[in-house]
């Protein structure tokens, strides 16, 4: 029963994760790979700021969300003068950078030995130690945040990100001040993130490097274009399907140091698969095409 | 200091030989081919199953493997990319699929040899010759020269025949080279089929150098995307001078500051070089479109 709340609560994390990537690269068409760096920014936040300072755990989530908010401001800086395939390229550049950070700065983040420890979540006076507990916790946040993605891309201001996703001359031209929405955009986004992150650290109680990998960042992208771009229902179901599917592994009975990689190659072909037959996803409406 | 130099120099050679094989890619089909990488992982791989496994003498074995990995090569570019390309998939897409191709290819090698390191070095290890003051193994002096050669015989091939012409064309509008009669698939395989046998040569090279793991191709593919960037995407003198000096950057560093920042040296580097100068060395200026 535990095994299956476990699986539940990381659908719901990961479900934070891709419905954050999707407003980035679904709605605003700004392909990432940096998003397990960001959800990694907020994991180390919320940690160091649990352990360091026993921070109470929603003190710890917003301070999470609001630096990874201001870090993801260096990866959408590129955005401003590169576009499409370069643009990727910086990101796969800022992912790099920061798990060299994560994994050297050793006086700060432990470096490979991760920070071990990291307190279960109290929140009012409640310790969340249970992972029925845990699963309405992440459950609830994974909610709000796609009632927030969802508010925000039904607005005008979604609007906006449509249309520079389509063609980002042609809504410079109706005045839109591109460059701010995109700084906007990838805030938010990242702020999400990182709230994962924090959800994560506190869940596992314990962080390395190792999880904040580009290959984890291909793995949440994968989510959202199997599951659609630009379609927050979409992002969901493809959290559901790449993270239950490699359980499914187990049941077959896969030893585990094959199953690593069978899981990896399942989501690897996956993409090739869907861009070739299916590039909009399965519940998408954006198909990164040409502008 | 001139060890130094010297060490940088050679990491420089074969990060400039990956760039020249992405850039003759790169330059034909104008998108980012990330599986490069698993091809180069391929080369040496299959290098070590003949020469270590089989027992076929490393005279037969190295050239069998740089045509596999070339076949290899080739059927990544006529099973995934021309399907896509017949659909008019914008650069994106075709990005996408090879990032899954990429995932899929390294586990796939990472589950038939296993994650730990293996060697193809044969002879104990070698003192290796004093060039002026800078300790250079056999190898290393081997790496520079086949470097060189190639990169010459390269840039006669696409500088002075027929073939190298029909191939800027196609890399100057696919469209129109098709109307005046040029086999544009054919031309584009020529290029995936040179650009994975370059990626096979340095890989080979690389290995009996310093071994090989499955996850190799990752880090070679960035470092000649990064060379690739700096020298001037599309340039062969470009990816030449891009690699030396990325590898001399890189070893000056790692002597100042360390080598567990390597990577983020690098990177650095990229996106100093994305945010001033897109175009890179010897790059022409590119109009915002084509950006």
């Amino acid at each position: 029963m535990d095994y299956l709340l476990h699986v539940l609560i990381l659908i719901a994390i990961y479900s934070i994760l891709s419905v954050s990537l999707n407003l980035i690269s679904g709605y605003a068409g700004l392909l990432s790979v940096a998003h397990a760096a960001l959800f990694g920014v907020g994991a180390y936040i919320a940690a160091l700021l649990a352990l360091h300072f026993h921070a109470n755990f929603l003190v710890g989530i917003l301070c999470a969300a609001i630096g990874a908010g201001l870090i993801s401001l260096v990866v959408a800086a590129p955005s401003l003068r590169i576009h499409d395939d370069y643009f990727v390229l910086a990101t796969f550049a800022f992912q790099v950078i920061a798990f060299g950070v994560m994994n050297n700065w050793i006086g700060l983040t432990g470096g490979p030995m991760g920070l071990p420890g990291i307190p279960q979540p109290t929140i009012f006076g409640v310790v969340i130690s249970s992972h029925a507990q845990f699963l309405v916790l992440a459950a609830g946040f994974a909610v709000i945040a796609a009632l927030l993605v969802r508010r925000l891309v039904r607005s005008p201001f979604g609007r906006v990100l449509k249309a520079i996703r389509e063609d980002e001359v042609f809504a410079q031209s109706l005045g839109k001040n591109v460059m701010l929405y995109k700084l906007q955009v990838f805030a938010i986004g990242g702020g999400l993130a990182a709230v994962a992150g924090a959800l994560y650290a506190h869940y596992i109680t314990f962080i390395d490097p190792s999880s904040f990998t580009v290959t984890e960042s291909i793995f949440i992208l994968a989510m959202v274009i199997v599951g659609g771009s630009g379609s927050i229902a979409g992002s969901v179901v493809g959290a559901v399907l790449l993270v239950s599917l490699p359980e499914a592994l187990r049941f077959v009975g896969m030893p585990s140091s094959v199953a690593a990689n069978v899981r990896q190659m399942l989501y690897g072909g996956l993409l090739v698969v869907f861009m070739m037959f299916r590039p909009q996803g399965i519940l998408g409406e954006f198909a990164f095409h040409r502008k | 200091m001139g060890q130094v130099l010297a060490n940088g120099l050679i990491a420089g050679s074969a990060y400039a030989l990956v760039a020249l094989g992405f850039a003759v890619i790169y330059g034909t089909t104008r998108f980012f081919h990330v599986a490069h990488g698993a091809i180069y992982t391929a080369g040496a791989y299959i290098t070590y199953a003949l020469a270590v496994l089989c027992r076929i003498p490393l005279g037969v074995a190295i050239p069998a493997a740089v045509i596999l990995s070339c076949v290899l090569g080739l059927l990544t570019e006529t099973v995934i990319y021309r399907p896509l390309r017949r659909k008019y998939a914008a650069a994106l897409v075709l990005l996408i699929a090879s990032l899954g191709l990429y995932v899929v290819l390294q586990n796939a090698i990472s589950l038939v040899f296993g994650d730990d390191i293996k060697s193809i070095r044969s002879a104990s290890v070698q003192e290796g010759f004093n060039v002026l003051g800078a300790r250079i193994t056999l190898v290393q002096l081997v790496t520079l020269g086949v470097a060189a050669a190639l990169f010459v015989a390269t840039g006669l091939l696409l500088g002075r025949t027929r073939l190298g012409k029909a191939l800027r064309a196609v890399a100057s509008d696919l469209e129109l080279a098709r109307v005046t009669g040029i086999d544009t698939d054919r031309s584009i395989l020529f290029a995936f089929g040179l650009g994975s046998a370059l990626a096979a040569v340095a890989a080979i090279l690389v290995s009996f150098d310093v071994d090989m793991t499955p996850t190799m191709g990752m880090n070679a593919l960035l470092m000649g995307v990064v060379a690739t960037i700096i020298g001037g995407i599309g340039s062969i003198p470009g990816a030449a001078v891009g690699g030396l000096l990325l590898g001399v950057a890189q070893h000056l560093g790692v002597w100042k500051i360390g080598s567990q920042w390597q990577d983020t040296i690098a990177f650095a580097v990229l996106l100093a070089f994305l945010l001033v100068r897109p175009q890179g060395i010897f790059g022409r200026k590119l109009r915002k479109a084509e950006i």
